[in-house]
């Protein structure tokens, strides 16, 4: 299982609220069923105006989250039994591929992914309109993320 | 009583699970290398190969973050928390 119908919704209209920036959120999930869907503040433009060499991107091709938010919204939530199980994001004006950069940045620096177990959903943007939308999972025999089937459940 | 370090999930694994442990009193950086040293797998994790944080980590000393304060050379004192927080990074 991946999505509820909802979430995927919510997911959809939070790509196109942020058109033309590329969006970013996670589910967390708890126990037998608990879901929260949590939006996430793209920061990058903010990264790229402070420091345009370190930062080269704008966030119409990148995404980052506050270190402040993301522990706000989601470490505090781990350490009150939640898990990642979602973490989706964006791609504006191309397709919904998992990049080189999302790999990269997956990794944290390492050779396996910081949330392993987590599956990445991009959905791609085009000219305001959210399309299509993939789901990705690291593959640790292949050492790559992979394509995965998109289930949609009702919960 | 030591310097309190928050270790985040992704993290844990290097560090037997602990969610915090424990580092002596000095800088950012010294307790950076304390930490690499007692637990290996945390090499690369935090920093690069150069000894630079890398871009999508940030380090807070009782909640303020270290680019705001003397980065790597921030004074860590007894009773100061550090919290190590990998936040999401990506794009096209």
């Amino acid at each position: 299982m991946t999505l509820t119908p909802d979430e995927l919704e919510e997911i959809r209209g939070h790509a196109e609220a942020d058109y033309p920036s590329e969006c970013c959120g996670v589910i967390l999930v708890r126990g037998g069923g608990e879901r929260v869907l949590v939006r996430l503040r793209n920061v990058q433009d903010a990264l790229h105006r402070r420091d345009p060499v370190k930062h080269p991107r704008d966030s119409s091709t990148a995404y980052a989250v506050d270190g402040q938010e993301w522990w706000r919204q989601v470490c505090k939530r781990e350490d009150e039994g939640y898990r990642i199980a979602v973490i989706y994001h964006s791609h504006i004006d191309v397709g919904a591929y998992f990049s080189a950069t999302d790999t990269q940045n997956a990794l944290l620096g390492g050779e396996q992914p910081g949330y392993p177990d987590a599956t990445w959903v991009v959905v791609s943007v085009v000219k305001g309109r959210a399309g299509a939308a993939a789901a990705f999972r690291w593959n640790a025999a292949e050492r790559s993320f992979l394509p995965v089937d998109l289930p949609v459940f009702r919960a | 009583m030591g310097v309190q370090v928050y270790i985040p999930t992704p993290f844990r694994r290097a560090t037997n699970n602990r969610d915090r442990v424990e580092a002596r009193p000095g800088d950012v950086g010294a307790l950076l290398d304390e930490l690499e040293s007692t637990f290996g797998g945390l090499r690369g994790l935090i920093r690069n190969e150069t000894g630079e944080v890398h871009h999508h980590v940030n380090i807070y000393v009782n909640s303020e973050a270290i680019e705001a304060l003397q980065g790597l050379k921030t004074p860590v004192r007894d009773g100061d928390e550090v919290t190590i927080i990998p936040a999401l990074a990506g794009g096209a």
